[in-house]
């Protein structure tokens, strides 16, 4: 049952990917809550890795918290996954640029690893049905209509027989 | 003293922007000379070069122990930035780099197997040795046109200026034009450089 991908002309920066399988991601957010993507399919997710060290990150995180507020999260998911910082500098650096998002914690780094973004930040979207579809390259213009235009036709992609 | 440090840490963040990263294009506004500084209608490079205080500043901001800050000391960090801005794919290769010292001598690229062992030796954590990892560059990338991508190599000390040859493949199977970047006169950086 394969998926209609509404979006021919991709945005800048986001690549198509081959649509295996995403890696196993269950992690922890900062309020010790669990996050197992395998139990989240139906809807896409957007899973994006950063880290506080990287300033395309720091730039990012605001636009990522603005397009939270803008999308369906019941079609669009968006997690953001710290790799490999303690809870204080996370903390100090997310309460700042976006106080609204509560990352998960991958405190040892080896879910980053297993995922291997192209550098950090990297986000990945992965399908309704747990496969890796695109990639968006470093930090991205989240604000411009482009990348809004294709995270709206994502959320609207329906699946077909 | 770790206050001072701590605000060096910040300081010196945004110069650490390009560690390991795929980047953002700003950089591109930058029109000042530097030998640094390499763009054509294909390519875009740059080199940062940190200096030993920028380093113990950066790694002690996110907590590394001495000891492994030491062995970070014992070596010299270039950060190229590079931009593939017209092949449909450029590929970084670092074993296709070459570092040259003035008598032509090739000097060896300390590869990641070296910092393994290195961090095994001081017990690092794994958290630590995954955010070393994501500051290197990587050793392969296909970079794709507009892609960007930045992270530090680490050379043998220097005391005398070096030459860096990047060699990039080009097209999907390879078979396009080499291109080649060339910088002279790179050197590691002391405390006081003004270079």
């Amino acid at each position: 049952m394969p998926l209609a991908f509404a979006t021919e002309k991709l945005p800048k920066g986001i690549m198509k990917l081959d649509g295996r399988n995403a890696p196993p991601l269950i992690l922890k957010n900062m309020d010790d809550e669990t996050f197992n993507l395998a139990k989240h399919r139906g809807h896409w997710v957007f899973v994006h890795f950063w880290a506080s060290w990287c300033g395309p990150c720091r730039r990012e995180m605001p636009l990522i918290q603005a397009i939270s507020t803008k999308v369906d999260h019941k079609k669009l998911e968006i997690v953001v996954i710290n790799t490999a910082e303690s809870e204080d500098n996370v903390f100090s650096f997310i309460s700042g640029v976006a106080p609204d998002l509560n990352p998960l914690m991958d405190t040892d780094g080896l879910v980053t690893e297993r995922w291997q973004p192209r550098g950090l930040p990297a986000s990945f979207f992965v399908d309704p049905k747990g496969k890796l579809q695109y990639l968006a390259l470093g930090g991205r213009h989240w604000d411009e209509p482009a990348y809004f235009k294709f995270l709206t036709q994502l959320q609207n992609t329906k699946l077909t027989p | 003293m770790n206050n001072m440090l701590k605000t060096i840490s910040h300081l010196s963040l945004t110069g650490f922007i390009s560690l390991t990263i795929l980047f953002s294009p700003l950089y591109a506004a930058e029109k000042k000379p530097d030998k640094y500084r390499f763009e054509d209608t294909e390519a875009f490079m740059r080199l940062v070069i940190r200096t030993p205080e920028q380093l113990i500043a950066f790694y002690e901001g996110r907590q590394f122990k001495r000891e492994a800050i030491n062995k970070i000391l014992h070596t010299c960090f270039i950060t190229p930035i590079v931009k593939n801005k017209k092949f449909d794919v450029m590929w970084l290769e670092l074993d296709n780099w070459e570092f040259r010292d003035p008598h032509n001598r090739s000097i060896k690229r300390i590869k990641r197997s070296y910092w393994k062992k290195q961090w095994q030796a001081v017990k690092l954590s794994q958290a630590h040795q995954s955010t070393f990892g994501w500051t290197l560059m990587p050793e392969v990338r296909d970079l794709r046109q507009d892609e960007g991508v930045g992270g530090s190599i680490a050379i043998p000390w220097q005391n005398i200026p070096f030459t860096l040859i990047a060699r990039f493949k080009t097209g999907a199977d390879k078979k396009g034009p080499e291109k080649i970047i060339r910088f002279h006169g790179v050197v590691c950086k002391k405390d006081n450089s003004t270079d």
